[in-house]
């Protein structure tokens, strides 16, 4: 026998240092004064925080807090990894094409696969009409290339199929807000919420979601500010909230009415506010008297006595503020959830001041920004409706092509997922998403794209999607190119360009102007940099509801970010929306809409009882194309769990099927006593087999076409095995970076929601 | 008090084999006295801040322990290879320095080494232990002696001799070598510059290039500018050479007397295999059951009274504070 | 208890290991975390709680007292430093003598790791990153003063009593207002088990096999 020599034994996790997976960006390097600070920020969620990126020799290694006045130095785990993403060794950096699906995708030039690309679009517009070649886009993007994704679709490809991801995000607040205020954006900056006396969240997981966000509760609950969260889940801030609600999936409607119930006949409305600034009251006030507290406490499976409570710590608070996020958003009743909670603000006399008001927190980084320029199947730049002949008009002056040639409006994203499936959209461009992780019936949705003949997919790490595309070009991160996002109180930040592009890497600007030469619409097209988009934007959005037109990157780059309408160049910004009560509306009323529950689409039965609810976790972002390839944030969470309630039996760690109509999908359970028990929640950023998507209901909301994430029948059944995270896709030839992944093969859940503590095993 | 007495006491054993070594002074070469001056004041340095170190709990038990484990009969019929191996990766090759980083451990091995090669040959030389004789008056046959006796014949000429007379130009470039790596390492990383201080971190290494470096200068002034400058560099060799002996035991150089402890601990704690202590709360193992064991007695010595934490592992020492904490002082916001 | 130094109030802690990606980040400790984030109430709710290096002062630094090769340096600000990387010998003895399990080791690089409060960036008057960073402020840096002004009224305390053995640490914990001036539980003893589920994974049998590593 040999003996060993070293004595290799330590204490549990004295042993880890969580070093990220051998930093893949440049390495670790600290060598004094070789480097410069480029301030810029955050790629990830709708909070932009501010961050310094450290270069050195043209390369971003690292990260430096910034004390910018969104997130004053604070960073979220994302926020710090995200650096790694640019020197990765896994980007993509040559165009990837094959002719069908069943041979291996290989590089080919940028000349050629521009040219394949012009060859499909126009053998396919020609044989089945402009309309059958579709065009995806992303809220991920700068707001000058979202833009430009809705022109290109227009002017070049003059197509109706354009669409975005933040369908699947922020259309259902952006639909309530239009109808209520006739403006799209949350009514007051982050800022507010340190000068309010009550602060309501509503679905939203703001601890893990938004974590920079959590500040500004904290801020506020410093000051004496009372907390209600409406979540199904107790999540870190719904931990220590004054109440916590913790509802039934699918019945917020009916909550909010309720709440509204209480405080009209508890006389709490603020009559004058209301006879003053409103119309629709008393259609409001009858769908409320409907919802008696103690019936819709049963419906949402809670003490009707909470009703009460919040009905009064709202109505009573001096300045109350409501928060919501995807929570509300994610239903067939989206657009109406979110409006129950405008009517309780608007009820209560919450509106248009300091400390008082109502604010949607958007998920992506430019959700705000990404859906004002155009993107969306039924907008165009300036937030201009599509369908309204003025509108259109000024666009096509602008755009400086005929009126008749202005495409009508086209179908939501997962509509044009169906319309692929039946051969009416056979070709896709797709810019900035990752459809096989994020779109629900991950089995439909793949179906649709396999139908397609021709699919082209943007992006800089191959995404699961384009991994099953047809074409794939290689473009820039955040940090390789300028352009501007607008965060979730609309305020537009400048993101800098810290280092020049990985070598046969492309901007998305300089892919689509190639491609519009291409089509023959190269004089619509002529932007050498993003400042050149930004600056026909600004016209393109002048005197519009979404004005940019005061906004420069000079201005920008001077104040630190400035929040839209901004209609000229003296214009300090509108960080607060309706103060003295005026909305955007013709009259400058809130436009009240009465709502009524209904229950979810997905119905309850024997086979199916319990609720399935999809989110997020603190360490990955949407599909998870980018995080899970960053080594520190694998680690934190290296894989996906079901949550479910210790009353079902289950030990943690055992292998649980969620099965739902559409699929079944095998986690590690985790059991935890902070979730319903008739509920049970699945991460969704990790792809098939382990997707949450697979599971969940392609539900649409009827105005907002937003899915039903939120909520779908389930059952749960204990299972052999937990079914093993794949890799992320590589292109042939390639293998992930390996010390990246190391803890992917992990078959435990993680310690608690947020992630494995930095002492588990 | 017994520190200095056990550093006299080192330094008269020192005097007395310089004095038998060089058959009574005989072959002692009194231009070289200054350097064997040193090195008693050296002795006694080291002895004396051997003994502060080692009267303190923690390194006093574990030199106790340490010991025993390599003079155990018992370990070294189980286990015969165990001490060599352990000096030769943890002494010779510093196989923990390459976990830290390669280049440094490149660099430390260069400064290793050379420190060692120079120290081999120039120690006995001033204590008059190695003489060269030569039969024929100026080689180039000679006879290497130690104590007298004469131990190798060799030709000045062939690579052997020319070894031998230059054995320390040859210290000299590998040190310098590698203390540069580590001075400029020092100048601009960060994480190396952080709380760096001037005394303790700087001077060792700049010791150490001036005296490679006046070193190199005597070759070079004997052997092309034929000895122009000599008495000059010589007295500042010297002079540089001294300063750093008396130096030693008091800075960072102390290391080198202190690395040798990390072989006793590794002995101490290979040699209580099989038995771990597993921690009270989780059942996971912390180390092994000698080693908590002299741990908690250490922190009695220093009347440390919590020394029955020492078996509890340190996740659950976190878990059960943060738990504590929670449930009797602040549950909430 | 410093002037300037860490405050920490698990209460505010929404789990989230922003202070562990930042600790990897700061420069002087090259690319490794060595902040703990733990989850305090497995199986019952997502409460969480940051551990950094406490910086005791009385007993001064056990870990340092333990250490076999006085490789750990308490500096006069009472910012007690990570292992000196020319003596430390990886034997262990801060590791388990910290009352409050704060010290790693690197087992093969024979070499203790700690937080040292960012020394780099606190010496030059910078927070340290984690606290830098922190989203909710559960990890604070800055005065007492500094702290009152943005959080009114609030109390901190700085000592801990583990079974009868008063710690005082450079490092504070925001305890309730009115709470009387007692020292904080250390959670030695019988009345602070850890409840909640089991640990939930990689169990190590304690085996010689599992305890001695690769051959040489």
């Amino acid at each position: 026998m040999t003996i060993p020599l070293d004595p290799n034994i330590t204490p549990p996790g004295t042993g880890r240092f969580r070093d990220a997976g051998g930093l893949p960006a440049d390495k670790w390097r600290a060598i004094r004064g070789e480097e410069t600070l480029v301030p810029t920020h955050c790629c990830f969620c709708g909070v932009q925080c501010g961050m310094y990126l450290r270069v050195h020799d043209g390369k971003v290694f690292g990260v430096e807090p910034r004390d910018h006045d969104i997130n004053r130095m604070r960073l979220c785990p994302k926020g710090l990894n995200a650096y790694q993403q640019v020197n990765h060794p896994d980007r993509l950096t040559a165009p990837l094409y094959r002719k069908s699906r069943a041979d291996d995708l290989r590089p080919v030039s940028w000349e050629q696969a521009l040219d394949v690309t012009a060859e499909h679009i126009q053998r396919i517009q020609a044989e089945h009409g402009r309309d059958a070649f579709g065009m995806l886009g992303g809220a991920s993007l700068f707001t000058e290339k979202t833009y430009l994704v809705g022109k290109f679709a227009r002017v070049a490809l003059r197509t109706r199929h354009v669409d975005y991801n933040g369908r699947l995000c922020m259309v259902s607040a952006a639909g309530a807000n239009k109808l209520s205020f006739g403006i799209d954006r949350a009514a007051n900056p982050f800022a507010d919420c340190l000068l309010t006396d009550c602060l309501l969240i509503a679905g939203s997981n703001v601890g893990e979601c938004f974590p920079v966000m959590t500040q500004y509760l904290w801020g506020a609950r410093d000051r004496g500010a009372k907390m209600i969260v409406v979540d199904p889940r107790e999540t870190s801030i719904a931990r220590t909230a004054d109440i916590h609600v913790a509802l039934r999936p699918g019945t917020d409607a009916a909550f909010f009415n309720a709440v509204l119930h209480v405080i009209v006949t508890e006389g709490l409305t603020d009559e004058a506010f209301i006879a003053e600034h409103t119309t629709g009251w008393d259609e409001v006030r009858a769908a409320a008297a409907e919802c008696p507290p103690e019936r819709t406490a049963e419906i949402c499976g809670i003490p009707a006595e909470q009703v009460f409570q919040v009905a009064r710590m709202f109505a009573t608070a001096g300045k109350a503020m409501a928060w919501h996020a995807r929570g509300i958003e994610h239903h067939t009743q989206g657009v109406e959830n979110c409006l129950t909670v405008i009517n309780l603000c608007v009820a209560t006399g919450n509106l248009g001041k300091p400390g008082a008001g109502y604010g949607t927190i958007t998920g992506q980084g430019n959700g705000q920004g990404g859906r004002e320029h155009g993107q969306k199947s039924d907008m165009l730049p300036g937030g201009r409706n599509i369908s309204d002949p003025v509108h259109r008009m000024q666009v096509a002056n602008i755009w400086g092509i005929d009126v008749e040639d202005l495409p009508q409006a086209g179908t939501s994203m997962m509509e044009m997922v169906h319309q692929m499936r039946r051969g009416e959209i056979r070709g896709l461009f797709g810019m900035c998403n990752n459809p096989f992780v994020s779109l629900p019936n991950y089995h439909v949705v793949k179906e649709g794209y396999d139908a397609l003949e021709f699919h082209a997919q943007c992006d800089f790490f191959l995404s699961e999607t384009a991994a099953n595309a047809h074409l794939v070009l290689p473009v820039t991160s955040w940090a390789e190119d300028d352009g501007v996002m607008a965060n979730a109180e609309a305020r537009v930040v400048r993101h800098r360009k810290a280092q020049e592009p990985l070598p046969g890497v492309r901007t998305d600007t300089w892919v689509l102007c190639e491609l519009a030469r291409r089509l023959g619409a190269g004089d619509k097209f002529e932007f050498a940099n993003s400042e050149q988009v930004f600056e026909e934007l600004r016209i393109a959005s002048r005197g519009t509801v979404n004005d940019y037109y005061g906004i420069t990157y000079a201005r920008l780059d001077e104040t630190g970010g400035i929040a839209w309408p901004c209609p000229d160049l003296d214009h300090p910004g509108t960080p607060r929306l309706f103060e003295g009560g005026r909305t955007y509306h013709a009259d400058g009323k809130v436009h009240l809409q009465a709502v009524r529950w209904h229950p979810p689409a997905d119905p309850y039965d024997d086979t199916f009882p319990m609720s399935l609810t999809t989110g997020r976790t603190v360490a990955h972002f949407l599909s998870g194309n980018q995080t899970r390839r960053l080594g520190g944030l694998v680690e934190q969470t290296p894989r996906p769990w079901v949550e479910v309630h210790p009353s079902h039996g289950f030990a943690n760690g055992d292998a649980v099927t969620v099965v739902t109509r559409r699929g079944a999908a095998t986690f590690p359970a985790l059991v935890t006593e902070a979730i319903r028990p008739d509920t049970v929640f699945v991460p969704y950023h990790w792809p098939y087999p382990v997707a949450a998507n697979e599971l969940t209901i392609d539900a649409l909301d009827p105005r907002s076409k937003i899915p039903e994430y939120k909520v779908c029948a389930c059952r749960i059944e204990p299972a052999d095995a937990v079914t093993v995270v794949p890799a992320p896709p590589m292109p042939p030839g390639r293998e992930p970076y390996a010390d990246t992944q190391r803890s992917r093969g992990e078959l435990q859940p993680p310690t608690s929601s947020q992630g494995r503590g930095t002492s588990q095993p | 008090m017994r520190p200095v007495i056990v550093g006299i006491v080192t330094a008269l054993v020192l005097c007395a084999a310089i004095f038998l070594g060089s058959r009574g002074l005989h072959n002692f070469d009194s231009a070289l006295a200054p350097y064997a001056i040193a090195s008693v004041f050296l002795a006694f340095g080291i002895a004396y801040r051997y003994m502060v170190w080692i009267s303190s709990p923690g390194a006093r038990r574990l030199f106790r322990k340490g010991w025993g484990a390599a003079l155990s009969w018992q370990n070294l019929r189980r286990t015969p290879t165990a001490l060599p191996r352990m000096i030769a990766t943890y002494l010779g090759f510093q196989k923990f320095l390459g976990a830290r980083s390669r280049s440094r451990w490149a660099a430390h091995q260069l400064i290793f080494w050379g420190c060692l090669l120079a120290a081999a040959i120039t120690f006995p030389l001033t204590w008059g232990w190695f003489t060269f004789t030569a039969n024929t008056g100026a080689g180039p046959q000679y006879t290497m002696n130690i104590w007298g006796f004469g131990v190798v014949k060799f030709d000045a000429l062939s690579v052997l001799g020319w070894l031998l007379f230059h054995g320390l130009d040859l210290a000299a470039v590998l040190v310098i070598a590698g203390a540069t790596y580590f001075l400029i390492r020092r100048m601009r990383d960060r994480e190396a510059s952080t709380g760096q201080r001037f005394g303790y971190d700087l001077v060792p290494l700049l010791a150490l290039i001036i005296i490679s470096v006046t070193g190199l200068l005597l070759t070079f002034s004997s052997v092309f500018l034929h000895g122009g400058g000599y008495e000059f560099l010589a007295v500042l060799h010297m002079a540089a050479v001294v300063l750093t002996l008396l130096y030693l035991p008091f800075g960072k150089f102390f290391h080198i007397a202190q690395r040798p402890a990390a072989v006793g601990m590794q002995l101490f704690k290979y040699t209580g295999h099989g038995e771990i202590r597993q921690c009270r709360n989780c059942g996971e193992p912390i180390d092994t059951t000698a080693y908590v064991d002299n741990l908690r007695a250490t922190m009695r010595d220093l009347k440390l009274d919590f020394d029955s934490l020492a078996e509890v592992c340190p996740r659950c020492k976190r878990l059960r504070r943060g738990q504590a904490y929670r449930t009797t002082v602040k549950p909430g916001f | 208890m410093m002037g300037r130094t860490i405050v920490i109030d698990p209460g505010r802690c929404i789990g989230c290991q922003a202070c562990v990606s930042a600790c990897r980040e700061c420069d002087s400790h090259r690319g490794k975390s060595m902040i703990h984030l733990d989850y305090l109430d497995q199986g019952g709710s997502v409460a969480s709680s940051p551990t950094v290096c406490m910086h005791c002062e009385d007993p001064v630094a056990p870990c340092a007292q333990v250490c076999p090769a006085e490789a750990i340096l308490v500096t006069p600000d009472g910012v007690v430093h990570d292992a000196d990387k020319s003596r430390c010998i990886g034997c262990g003895n801060c590791v388990n003598a910290c009352p409050m399990g704060v010290p790693k080791i690197d087992l093969e690089a024979k070499l203790q790791f700690k937080c040292n409060l960012c020394y780099d960036r606190t010496s030059y008057g910078l927070a340290p990153m984690c606290a830098t960073v922190c989203p909710t402020g559960s990890i604070f840096y800055g005065t007492l003063e500094e702290l009152r002004a943005e959080r009114p009224g609030v109390e901190v305390a700085s000592t801990f009593d583990f079974d009868g053995s008063i710690i005082s640490t450079g490092v504070a914990m925001v305890v309730p207002k009115g709470r009387p001036d007692q020292p904080l539980p250390g959670g030695a003893g019988e009345h602070a088990r850890v409840t909640g589920s089991p640990q939930p994974a990689g169990h190590l049998e304690p085996s010689a096999d599992n305890v001695l590593g690769e051959p040489l």
